[in-house]
């Protein structure tokens, strides 16, 4: 090609991205840059700011209610992340054997996922509910594994497990899914390979299905890293006092005594741990 | 190694027969080909052997045992793929050694073993490397190399050489030959390639539609065909067949008149009960008369008119019109034919075959009966 031709190529190419660029900007930068501003300032509801330095970060990490979200937040991640994934993986296996109606089941599966969280939440409640819930009444009056009715969801450490139980159910298609497409082509005659070579069932799944699903996998393990760690809403309907750090943020922002600056401090530091882990992830375990 | 056995074995997909009542015989050491067109049942019944595919009905021994029912990896065998189907996420000395760890062998055979196979597919510089960063006669080269470092009592091969440029098939096929011998293997080889199959098999199998046509030494095969099928499937360019009348003793086309007491063994009294017959001549056993020696066993056909000259090298094929077909002969380099000249091709009587019209079977030698 020659320069001009190349030049008007690249000019072209401008032009098709300065839309995204600018919403981008808008939208994404705009928003973290006035954050990372405000994270200095002691901000009042009426706009008024005062220059606080680092206060609002030292405050903060001498606040044990931060440490506990984080803890939070981490068993919440941990549990929802390997939940999903395998789950997912045990669903796109069995899903990618031949049997009747299996496409109706294909589809069936990502019905958790199309739902409305606040309806499937209503849902949940419903089910745990302490006095009306089939939960309750499984355990208690048919089962009797134990005498007493209990509030999971009221109770903050046992409603965690059932957030976290939730977030499995709604979001393991998404997984499910990109497993299944990958599953699908991975060539049969690898299989017949492997079983040529002496590799059972077992061994089949261990020496060529995991290595083909590798990158799936590790790319699910980091959407699902990114997208619960911000996750607000699921867990905010379900059980608002389980208390993940995007809920801490909300209620030192928007909710008692309200406190804008802080809330942005702990969204500052977030954003840092969440670019910093996914950049570790990106060069040690995906090798970019 | 064991012998490999085929007992009446069927295939079929719902109401679709793929093989029909197989029957063969694979002996300790020996080489086997199948071979024939797209279609025929030759990969299914290799696939039988694999256990990749059930059997519909009949049985299937390895070394005098049933195995039937035995799933592929309890059955010892070994195999090269059509595509290769190396593990990606392996590099090549992982593969290789992949099968032949999982077998138990000891640390020391698989390093003997691993440096053998290198050093005779000429791996060793690439052992390191990942399949995807191959040429395909390489990648070929190490899917062969898995197949020979597992020590497998049968060797099976799925047209392996089908996805090689001309050249490097030629190539692979000597290596394999030579491979097959230095090492005894049982082989089992599934190729569309008649060339493959006359070079490379102990025995050749040439089945259509999911029935054996044909089992034989390649020279049997090429010299004694049963059928036309067989005839114009083996052998390239194909063989010439020309419907002959026959009046008296003569098999007559065009203005020839073959003298049919002269062809090799043939039964006149079984001949007489024949209108007309085919005539089959391999387009090899043409020669141009006038470099042919003379000999009261050759027939000669005169004014020939050569419609096309195709130059190979040292031979050359000419085209021209026999009995109203195209018709096909090889000539070598000391023939000077051009395009539309009249010529004269000679035939030694005793390379002619005869089929019957109707059966398209071969009619049988008197020698035979």
């Amino acid at each position: 090609m020659s320069s001009v031709l190349i030049k008007n190529e690249s000019r072209l190419g401008l032009k098709l991205v300065a839309p995204a660029v600018g919403i981008i900007g808008l939208l994404v930068i705009y928003p973290i840059l006035f954050n990372l501003y405000l994270s200095f300032f002691d901000v009042q509801l009426n706009g008024n700011k005062t220059f606080v330095g680092l206060d609002n970060y030292t405050q903060l990490l001498g606040n044990p209610r931060y440490y506990h979200s984080v803890g939070v937040s981490v068993i919440y991640l941990i549990g929802t992340v390997i939940g999903t994934t395998v789950l997912g993986l045990a669903a796109a296996i069995l899903m990618n054997q031949t049997f009747r109606f299996r496409n109706l089941a294909r589809g069936l599966i990502l019905l958790p996922y199309f739902a409305p969280v606040i309806s499937v939440v209503f849902g949940w409640q419903f089910i745990f509910d302490p006095v009306n819930g089939i939960y309750n009444h499984v355990v208690v009056d048919v089962l009797n594994l134990t005498n007493e009715r209990e509030n999971l969801i009221g109770n903050p450490d046992s409603a965690l497990f059932v957030v976290i139980l939730f977030d499995i159910w709604k979001h393991f298609p998404i997984a499910y899914l990109l497993f299944l497409a990958k599953l699908q082509s991975v060539p049969k005659d690898l299989y017949e390979a492997a079983a040529i070579d002496g590799q059972n069932p077992w061994g089949r799944f261990w020496h060529v299905t995991l290595p083909e699903l590798k990158f799936v996998i590790a790319t699910v393990v980091l959407l699902r890293v990114i997208w619960n760690l911000n996750r607000f809403e699921d867990v905010y309907l379900l059980a608002p006092n389980v208390e993940t750090l995007p809920i801490f943020t909300y209620y030192q922002a928007f909710a008692g005594i309200v406190d804008q600056g802080a809330a942005a401090a702990i969204s500052v530091i977030q954003l840092l741990v969440l670019v910093g882990l996914i950049w570790l992830y990106v060069r040690k375990v995906l090798k970019w | 190694m064991s012998s490999v056995i085929l007992r009446n074995v069927n295939k079929s997909y719902g109401n679709l027969p793929i093989v029909k009542n197989l029957n063969l015989d694979v002996k300790d050491g020996e080489f086997v080909v199948l071979v024939g067109p797209s279609g025929c049942g030759k990969s299914t019944t290799l696939r039988m052997v694999a256990g990749l595919e059930d059997i519909t009905q009949g049985d299937i021994q390895i070394g005098n045992k049933t195995i039937n029912d035995l799933p592929p990896h309890k059955r010892n065998i070994a195999m090269v793929f059509q595509n290769y189907a190396l593990y990606p996420h392996m590099s090549v000395r992982e593969n290789i050694v992949f099968g032949l760890k999982k077998s138990g062998a000891d640390a020391d055979t698989i390093k003997n073993k691993l440096a053998d196979v290198s050093e005779m597919l000429k791996l060793n510089e690439y052992l390191d490397r990942k399949p995807a960063d191959l040429s395909g006669g390489q990648r070929q080269r190490v899917a062969m190399g898995r197949a020979l470092a597992r020590d497998a009592d049968v060797y099976l091969f799925d047209e392996p050489l089908s996805n090689l440029d001309a050249k490097l098939r030629h190539h692979m096929r000597t290596e394999i030959a030579r491979i097959q011998h230095q090492y005894n293997m049982t082989a089992i080889y599934v190729t569309h390639d008649q060339i493959e199959a006359m070079t490379l098999g102990d025995r050749v199998v040439v089945m259509r539609d999911g029935i054996v046509e044909q089992v034989g030494t390649p020279m049997d095969i090429y010299l004694q065909p049963t059928n036309t099928f067989v005839a114009t499937f083996i052998g390239s360019p194909a063989m010439n067949l020309i419907e002959a009348k026959i009046e008296g003793e003569e098999l007559v086309f065009d203005n020839y008149r073959l003298p049919a007491t002269k062809i090799a063994n043939v039964d006149m009294h079984s001949l007489r009960a024949h209108d007309s017959v085919l005539v089959g001549i391999r387009p090899d056993f043409f020669e141009d008369s006038t470099l042919s020696s003379p000999s009261d066993n050759l027939f000669e056909f005169n004014n020939i008119e050569v419609n096309l000259v195709e130059n190979l090298g040292f031979d050359k094929e000419i085209l021209f019109k026999l009995g109203g077909e195209d018709a096909k002969a090889r000539l070598d380099l000391r023939s000077h034919v051009k395009r539309q000249e009249h010529i004269s091709l000679s035939v030694d009587l005793n390379r002619v075959l005869l089929f019957d019209t109707s059966t398209q079977g071969m009619l049988l030698n008197a020698g035979e009966v």
